[in-house]
């Protein structure tokens, strides 16, 4: 087990790769914090993992809320006693043009992918620092790399993480604090499903183009769990400040 | 990690430095495990440290058919390659205005022209059986400019779009990763540099230190393993947050 002993705090953790990152790291002896805004669906991973030997509890919270992340880590640091991992994962789509896309939407997409990186690193850190290290591991893409249609803010907002991530890997890489991004490409999620409806797109097709990549396939949340473990674990001790890509080839150049 | 126990791994400059580490690391993990280098020194003195190496091959990946006769018997006492880790190299620190043309040529044959050998000699084994993954040793001096080490640097560059190239090429049935290791801790390394000289280094590293060679032989075995499978076409960075940005900046 690569995680024994430690506590992890997952952020969308109620599906998709935070869902199958919660379940692998429990696997691995961590115990876990989930933390989504889709209550019903947190509260079962939780319960799942509880049932089959593991420690999780769930927290509802809206991580764009500054006092929402301060409770959720007073509320991890009391049960579990310290956080020894944390996993910014969650996000959402907007596929839109500039033209096309509301000023809410851009404020949403901004806030959940980038700025809850702050607001809820801010309260882990220091908690981190007193115990002498620990490890951040957000959520990018590989359109925090690379541009993609109709992604503007998306795309924005992903290529923020990617550099808020190496920004954060300076600063507190002398205390011992990893910060790493994991860059998926397409993966079967439920966002993935969403992206399609917004474009107005049927879900085969739309599955089907997204499996044109060198792999020939589009990746599995646990595929991403994998990756988040290793950038949580012993594995990556000298890794800080890399955007770690999994997106079967995609965007190692063109086909 | 996943799926390493009786794979068949073979290691190009895997006598000493970040090849030794990775080896012993292979071996850990269960797989069976042959090294290539050409210092005869360096070999004996790994099979007395890992005795359970299935061989330690004798070639200079700079010649075809040195290199096509150590997988010839890595292949006949492994029963086949699963996982290469092309890592052979050499670096000299010069001024770029004072590299001899003899100088480059030799970077460009171990680093480059050595690596494409073995890479081939691989991929067609691997593309024969229908699976294989080969990883790549790159270096962040592929990805950002460093001064007294154009050639090296060069050839760096190169492998890094060589595996891009090759992944596109070999998808779906064999992966292809670069690792781009930062500053290490190896004896390549302590050769050219003082004490002075290393404590300066560190300062500029978020982490504040070299990596040890075990922890880049921790990104070989993870990119090999299961745990990998989506990942093919990326160079890998293991740096202590060295190219996250300019710390010499600050």
């Amino acid at each position: 087990m690569q995680l024994s002993g430690k506590v992890a705090l997952i952020t969308g953790g109620a599906s998709g790769i935070g869902r199958a990152t919660a379940r692998l790291f429990a696997r691995e002896g961590a115990a876990i914090v989930l933390a989504d805004v889709n209550v019903d669906a947190g509260k079962r991973v939780a319960d799942e993992i509880a049932q089959s030997g593991g420690r999780a509890f769930f927290e509802p919270a809206d991580v764009t809320r500054a006092a929402d992340c301060r409770q959720l880590v007073e509320r991890a640091v009391r049960e579990f006693g310290r956080i020894d991992i944390l996993f910014n994962n969650a996000g959402i789509i907007r596929r839109a043009t500039v033209l096309d896309l509301s000023e809410d939407d851009w404020d949403r997409v901004m806030a959940v992918n980038v700025k809850a990186i702050y607001l809820l690193s801010r309260e882990v850190i220091p908690h981190m620092q007193k115990a002498g290290g620990g490890t951040i591991v957000n959520t990018a893409s590989g359109w925090g790399l690379a541009g993609g249609a109709k992604a503007a803010v998306y795309c924005a907002s992903k290529g923020a993480v990617v550099l808020l991530t190496k920004a954060m890997a300076i600063d507190h890489g002398p205390q011992n604090i990893r910060v790493n991004c994991i860059c998926p490409g397409d993966t079967d999620t439920g966002m993935l499903r969403e992206e399609a409806r917004q474009l107005g797109d049927e879900n085969s097709r739309f599955l089907a183009e997204s499996a044109k990549r060198p792999l020939g396939r589009i990746g599995t949340p646990e595929e991403i769990a994998r990756a988040a473990l290793y950038l949580a674990s012993d594995a990556s001790s000298f890794v800080t400040g890399t955007a770690l890509v999994v997106d079967g080839g995609g965007l190692a150049g063109s086909l | 990690m996943r799926g390493l126990k009786s794979k068949r791994v073979l290691i190009t400059g895997g006598a000493s430095g970040i090849g030794a580490a990775t080896a012993a690391r292979f071996l850990e993990e269960g797989s069976a495990v042959c090294i290539l280098d050409r210092d005869a020194e360096a070999r004996q003195k790994i099979q007395r440290a890992l005795p359970g190496l299935a061989a330690a091959l004798d070639a200079d990946v700079s010649v075809l058919k040195q290199v096509q006769a150590a997988f010839a018997d890595a292949i006949r006492l492994m029963g086949g390659i699963d996982v290469l880790v092309n890592n052979a190299g050499i670096s000299i620190r010069h001024n770029f205005l004072d590299i001899t043309p003899e100088e480059w040529d030799k970077v460009i044959a171990v680093n480059l022209t050595g690596v494409f050998y073995v890479a081939q000699t691989a991929a067609r084994h691997m593309m024969e059986r229908g699976s294989g993954v080969i990883l790549q040793t790159a270096s962040t001096n592929g990805v950002m400019g460093y001064p007294f080490y154009a050639d090296y640097n060069a050839t760096k560059a190169g492998v890094i779009e060589l595996t891009k190239s090759m992944a596109l090429e070999l998808a779906p049935n064999v992966r292809v990763c670069a690792v781009a290791p930062g500053y290490v801790l190896t004896p390549m390394q302590r050769a050219e540099y003082t004490d002075a000289m290393l404590e300066e280094v560190n300062r500029k590293i978020p982490l504040r230190r070299h990596a040890q060679p075990e922890e880049i032989a921790a990104l070989f075995a993870f990119l090999a393993s299961d745990d990998a499978q989506n990942m093919t076409g990326h160079v890998y960075t293991c740096d202590g947050g060295e190219t996250a940005g300019g710390l010499a900046s600050r």
